[in-house]
């Protein structure tokens, strides 16, 4: 096994310059400084910025395609939800945020569909296993993260306020695609 | 200069009293005091700054986590265990996991493998950051610490590139990981790490050699050898004290065994070696990080799961179009996998110290006991012996150092 | 180095009701009696010097007599090795000796396990509840305990 054990290399016996302080002084305002002036140059040009800093409401992050938001239902462009109600994702989910209401359609070839699908969002811990579990790609995370409310009951999102257009989740949909034809192909091991 | 620095006070217990003529007082601090950055409580008892004795109070962040667990399947426990340790939830997302696959004795594929540990050493230095920040900030440092959390928001950025949350990440599976790497990933993360890699040598031009920091640190919470063998102290605490233990060279798993890292150790076991030793720590994780990395890009993209239809839950292009899958697949999200009956430990090094996982399953689809060993609580226990003599404002360094996570400590 | 589940066995065999190597975790299921007796024996003869005691949890098997077990985790960091010393405990009287004098880390996890399960730990000296709060009714991961059991408010205490 490669690597050894290394020892630390403790500042003992400080030096002389450690010891007089005034130049230690100089020398982490000249970190400082250097820090500030890059930031301040990025601040102004806009250009290679540093800092973190978010103007929000004006600015925002682009999330990276793995980013897992709040669950949504894709909707068709029949404005119904592709949803057929199997009620996997409320097996799946830890939390039980999930609660669905199946109905039937007779003449239709989907037959079953959700007459109620509403999710807790003060329960949902977006951690995914709903979209894992949904066999119809009908659940999925999206990019929205913005969910505050000023009522506690306003976090209960019903089956209208969770319907996404399909084609405003194809970042999302494109991604988990990606990863199923990864899945198809032969295994190393195991 | 020398009657500048600090020194511990060499009489007892007894003279200090006999000499002072002061009356103790008790102190209660916590359980939201802003100088710990957790909710825990001290009830100190104090002869003028020196402490006399400390009783460390616990448990206002617990959630029932074990209970949780014995409530859901195998897998719905997996979120759960991002919420151990905030800093480092990937850690214990790994520990669960390769815990499970003791029991079922399942191999993951290569892949896979290399993947958990590139995200596992993410945030571990992503938690040493958090750790050597937060010291700084509580020794009145405010820029280090800045520098030290735009180098985790780096980190976390990455973990957010890799497994698309910054926190929470939820990545790592039973038998696998979530999904592979993206490929613009490795560029992103060798650029991220050039800027880490400066920010940290900044930030060790700031404070490594700094009086302040050092006379704060240097000789304060003590803890020797023996005394953190006898309370099974372990991970960058131990490892000041003088002993060379991490599980990942003990007890290799996942690839640990292929992959070139020192373990970086002290002498004293003092606060300052605490610090160097995850100041070395964080660098050996980019190492490792860059290893994976080469290894991972070697290997190209491929599965990142075993093909068990026992554990894992099947390929979605595949449940789309096969009834068989899709049965499959009805039968192991409602179930999930069943573990034959049997117990088993299985310990990993986080960023803390050794997190152990002790599972008990019947041979159902529920667990019947998930113990997490935490490593918060256990190096919180001897707290007062390395508090113990010295003074109250040394406390809060020697608390910030042993980075005790409420939510993995109270669990 | 010796496998350390079979010197125990060599030297205090008497007091080992049961043993496996399951999983590759060598294991030993020790008379209650004779425990403080076999730590000690553990932590302190050559080949196996146990320094650690890496952890202490209850289980909880409701139905089955002896109800509890009280499950060690033992390492050395000496010889890198590792063992699972367990003992079990009836229903009606969960009471062991307490391991504080053996290795000082038992205080707080004993204190857990009687926190989380009702365990008595004989000549601990201080088994406070940890976690929870000394108010708190019952012991919540008994199996008997149901997860949405509510406790009882109670009001500041001075």
């Amino acid at each position: 096994m490669p690597g050894r054990v290394i020892k630390v290399k403790r500042a003992e016996k400080l030096g002389l310059l450690e010891r007089l302080y005034v130049p230690m002084i100089a020398k982490g305002l000249l970190v400082t400084a250097r820090h500030f002036f890059r930031n301040l140059r990025g601040f102004i040009t806009g250009k290679n910025r540093t800092d973190f800093v978010v103007q929000f409401p004006e600015e925002r992050i682009d999330y990276p395609d793995a980013f897992r938001g709040m669950p949504v239902l894709v909707q068709l462009e029949n404005g119904e939800p592709r949803c057929v109600a199997c009620g996997l994702c409320e097996f799946a989910c830890p939390t039980d945020c999930i609660s669905i209401v199946a109905g039937e359609l007779p003449d239709s070839g989907i037959e079953r569909y959700p007459e109620a699908f509403d999710i807790d969002m003060s329960r949902c811990m977006f951690c995914g296993l709903c979209e894992e579990a949904c066999p119809e790609e009908a659940i999925v995370m999206s990019r929205e993260v913005e969910i505050s409310t000023f009522t506690r009951d306003a976090m209960l999102y019903r089956k209208a306020d969770l319907l996404v257009p399909e084609n405003l989740l194809k970042r999302r949909l494109d991604f988990l695609r990606g990863e199923y034809e990864r899945e198809d192909a032969p295994s190393q091991s195991g | 200069m020398d009657h500048l620095t600090y020194r511990r006070p060499e009489t007892g217990e007894d003279d200090l009293q006999k000499d002072l003529h002061t009356e103790h007082q008790i102190l209660n601090m916590g359980p939201s005091h802003p100088a710990t950055h957790g909710t825990v409580k001290f009830l100190i008892e104090l002869d003028g700054e020196t402490i006399i004795s400390l009783d460390v109070q616990v448990g206002y962040l617990h959630r029932g986590f074990e209970k949780e667990c014995e409530a859901g399947t195998w897998y719905q426990a997996i979120p759960y265990t991002d919420r151990l340790n905030y800093n480092s939830a990937i850690l214990a997302n790994i520990g669960y996991c390769l815990a499970v696959e003791k029991l079922l004795e399942l191999d993951t594929p290569e892949r896979c493998q290399w993947l958990r540990v590139l995200a596992g050493e993410l945030s571990r230095l992503a938690d040493h950051l958090t750790r050597c920040g937060a010291t700084c900030l509580e020794l009145q440092a405010m820029t280090p610490f800045l520098y030290g959390i735009e180098a985790r928001e780096l980190s976390w950025d990455l973990m957010e590139i890799l497994c698309g949350a910054r926190v929470t990440s939820n990545y790592v599976r039973i038998g696998g990981v979530k999904h592979g790497m993206p490929s613009s990933f490795p560029a992103i993360c060798r650029e991220n790490f050039e800027k880490i890699r400066k920010l940290l040598a900044d930030f060790d031009e700031m404070v490594t050699s700094n009086r302040i920091f050092v006379d704060r640190l240097k000789g304060t919470g003590i803890l020797s050898r023996e005394d953190c063998l006898r309370y099974a102290v372990t991970g960058p605490l131990l490892r000041a004290a003088g002993v060379p233990l991490d599980v990942r060279k003990q007890e290799p798993y996942l690839t640990y065994d292929e992959i070139d890292f020192d373990i970086p150790i002290g002498e004293v076991g003092d606060n300052y070696d605490r610090y160097l030793v995850c100041v070395e720590e964080m660098h050996q994780s980019m190492r490792i990080v860059e290893q994976c990395l080469a290894k991972l890009e070697a290997l190209g993209p491929g599965p990142v799961d075993v093909l068990d239809p026992r554990v894992r839950w099947p390929a979605k292009g595949r449940v789309f179009n096969q009834m068989e899958e899709l049965i499959q697949q009805f039968k192991s999200v409602t179930e999930g996998p069943r573990v034959p009956a049997g117990e088993g430990y299985l310990a990993i090094e986080s960023a803390n110290g050794e997190l152990g996982f002790y599972l008990v399953s019947d041979g159902s689809a529920v667990p019947h006991k998930v113990r997490c060993r935490p490593p918060s609580l256990i190096n919180l226990a001897p707290l007062h012996l390395m508090v113990k003599g010295g003074l109250l404002g040394d406390l809060i360094p020697t608390f910030d150092l042993l980075n005790m996570i409420g939510g993995e400590c109270d669990r | 180095m010796a496998d350390p589940l079979a010197v125990l066995l060599a030297a205090r065999g008497d007091a080992v009701l049961e043993s496996h190597e399951r999983l590759g975790d060598a294991t030993a299921v020790v008379d209650p009696v004779e425990l403080v007796a076999v730590m000690r024996f553990l932590r302190d003869s050559d080949g196996l010097d146990f320094e650690m005691l890496t952890d202490l949890t209850g289980v909880d098997y409701l139905g089955r007599e002896p109800r509890f077990e009280v499950v060690y985790h033992l390492y050395s960091v000496k010889h890198n090795h590792r063992l699972r010393i367990v003992v079990r405990l009836p229903e009606d009287a969960p009471e062991v000796d307490s391991l504080v004098e053996v290795w000082p880390s038992a205080d707080w996890m004993e204190r857990e396990a009687w926190d989380m399960y009702g365990i008595r730990f004989r000549n601990h000296g201080d088994l406070r509840r940890l976690l929870l709060y000394e108010e708190f009714e019952g012991h919540p991961l008994r199996k008997d305990y149901p997860k949405e059991r509510r406790q009882p408010l109670i009001g500041p205490r001075n």
